[in-house]
């Protein structure tokens, strides 16, 4: 069996975010980064089924600008087998549905079985790039995943995570695109070795042309116009000094506001 | 004027809270157009008629034995043909774990994306203007989609009042063209997430820990605290994922949602599913050193500073503070 997993080269979600000039984005600059955390487990559950054995091949995507390259590097050096990098400067990375028009065009001629996707990316939060790929290739799809594992070897169960601490458990038929959610394994991390090995995986880099596609079929439909910070609310009464101090104030509100003590 | 899809989510005998309010919403973009709610399922006269009653001007029942549990496929299956016919300027779907589960699958069949997590909705020209948040609940995100029809949304839970006139809608049923919904998706069941027992939707007093604490070994200076405070110890999403504290303590749109007396929130940035689970409590008490971290705007009290430094002498007040 073929497996697809997606990721994205997002900022660290730790970073100290600054709004761009235009107003609709973040400044790119100074800030370091990462394969989107979504994208972590997707790629662990994946290594865990090519541990077993049900997965032969595990292929990682990304569509990005050149720096996103590095996505692919780690995913080879953790244990995927090849990289597929769709990289073009007219390609509206910004809309999420040229992206998966993009990833959708580039794997046509392979056949994977099981496409796994993040269920979100950290940085837009958009929640619909593996949906909308699913709904592209007319397959079976289930989001919020926090549980995957083969039935027969021709089934795939999946476990959705719900609201209120509830999962629905429910079974895909094969080839499916599933889009996984934070905490489902414990992805693992690159070791020397794998990270010697990577250097000698492929990756192929592919354009818009490569793909069968140009810039004038792709033209976005999503355009972001303003970033700003949220509203601040009623806002916290903010207390200084020195530990001791703010501990005794913030007794002396605690048994005033709540008369817990 | 426009016409405005709304899909009810719905427990198999109510509709949701949250459909109501997207109804009301819907009522508004509507500006005098029809809005329609959509209702899939089985057995769904009795809801069609609360939905018709409640702000829609009619109601589409998609009703077959393979649509009695969600599952994305069958449900984009049955919903996509009638989408089609219905031209519709606008499609909004709640922003949940079905809705945007859905959405997506949709959008795909009208080639474009999806408006995710919308807290406002704007239609102007054939375009919509949608407000979300992005980077976890830092920044407000306001983007333009033009060029598909319907445009479709998903919106989040407070983001509208429901409707406040009656509305007198018609009910039609939809007859679907595949008989074989379930073909390629099967629900099999809905459960509880494993829990050891803890409680704390009850818990009168919380003390939550976020990413902040940096590490497991960590969590013992916050959990004195809470057992100073006779508290229990809650935990947002980073903290269950990496498995510092088991998944009951995770505090959140997919955790618990908790409304204790006093909450206390240490090293927690305050991302939107963590807020929307932790709000409705008396009084929060927030520790965190990033001045700009989110929970300060859902914060009543709160403290720029080292949470190791900041803990233990709140902890030590506390002691000699209790009777």
């Amino acid at each position: 069996m073929k497996s697809l997993v997606l990721v994205k080269h997002v900022p660290d979600s730790n970073s100290v975010f600054r709004i761009d000039r235009a107003g609709a984005w973040v400044d790119q600059a100074n800030l370091s980064f990462t394969v989107n955390d979504f994208d972590r487990y997707a790629l662990e559950e994946l290594l865990k089924l090519k541990d077993t054995g049900a997965v032969q091949e595990v292929v990682a995507l990304t569509v990005g600008p050149a720096e996103a390259a590095s996505a692919l590097r780690t995913c080879l050096a953790t244990g995927a087998d090849r990289g597929i990098h769709v990289k073009d400067e007219a390609l509206p990375a910004y809309d999420p549905f040229a992206v998966a028009r993009a990833i959708h065009a580039a794997i046509a001629s392979e056949n994977f079985s099981l496409i796994l996707a993040g269920l979100q990316a950290e940085d837009d939060n958009y929640t619909q790039v593996g949906g909308l790929l699913a709904g592209l290739l007319d397959l079976p799809y289930a989001s919020a995943a926090v549980g995957l594992s083969l039935v027969n070897g021709s089934r795939l169960r999946v476990e959705r995570e719900l609201e209120n601490n509830e999962l629905q458990v429910l079974d895909l038929s094969i080839p499916a695109v599933v889009a996984v959610q934070t905490g489902m394994n414990s992805p693992r991390y690159a070791s020397l070795k794998g990270i010697m090995a990577a250097k000698k995986k492929s990756v192929v880099t592919l354009t818009l042309k490569d793909i069968g596609l140009d810039a004038a079929s792709l033209s976005g439909k999503l355009r972001s116009v303003s970033l700003s910070p949220p509203p601040k609310g009623k806002g916290a009464e903010m207390l200084s000094g020195s530990p001791e101090e703010i501990a005794k104030a913030l007794v002396t509100r605690i048994r005033e506001k709540t008369g817990v003590l | 004027m426009a016409t405005v899809l709304v899909l009810a989510e719905h427990d198999g005998t109510n509709p949701k809270e949250i459909t109501f309010e997207i109804l009301g919403m819907a009522q508004k973009l509507a500006a005098g157009g029809l809005v329609k709610a959509l209702l899939v399922g089985e057995n769904l006269t009795p809801m069609a008629s609360q939905l018709a009653e409640r702000g829609a001007n009619e109601v589409l029942t998609f009703e077959a034995p393979a649509l009695r549990q969600y599952t994305a496929d069958a449900h984009a299956r049955a919903l996509s043909p009638a989408l089609a016919a219905e031209s519709a300027d606008l499609l909004l779907l709640p922003h949940t774990p079905n809705g945007w589960d859905l959405a997506p699958l949709l959008a795909a069949r009208f080639s474009g994306p999806v408006a995710t997590g919308c807290s406002k909705i704007a239609l102007e020209n054939g375009k919509g203007r949608f407000t979300r948040k992005a980077f976890n609940g830092k920044f407000l995100h306001e983007v333009e989609i033009g060029g598909m029809r319907p445009l479709i949304a998903t919106v989040e839970k407070g983001a509208s009042t429901p409707c406040e006139g009656a509305t007198s809608g018609t009910i039609r049923s939809v007859a679907l063209e595949s008989a074989d919904l379930d073909a390629r998706s099967q629900h099999v069941e809905i459960r509880k997430a494993a829990s050891g027992g803890l409680d704390l939707a009850q818990a009168p007093i919380i003390v939550s820990v976020g990413r902040g604490v940096g590490a497991p070994e960590k969590l013992d200076v916050v959990r004195e605290l809470a057992d100073a405070l006779g508290a229990q110890l809650g935990a947002s999403r980073a903290v269950t994922d990496a498995g510092w504290l088991p998944h009951e303590h995770q505090i959140g749109s997919s955790g618990v949602s908790v409304s204790p007396r006093l909450y206390l929130a240490c090293g927690i940035s305050g991302a939107i599913q963590h807020v929307v689970g932790m709000k409705s409590s008396g009084y929060v008490v927030a520790i965190n050193k990033d001045p700009d971290a989110p929970i300060f705007g859902v914060a009543d009290v709160g403290v720029v500073g080292d949470l190791f430094e900041m803990v233990p002498a709140l902890t030590k007040a506390i002691r000699e503070a209790k009777p």
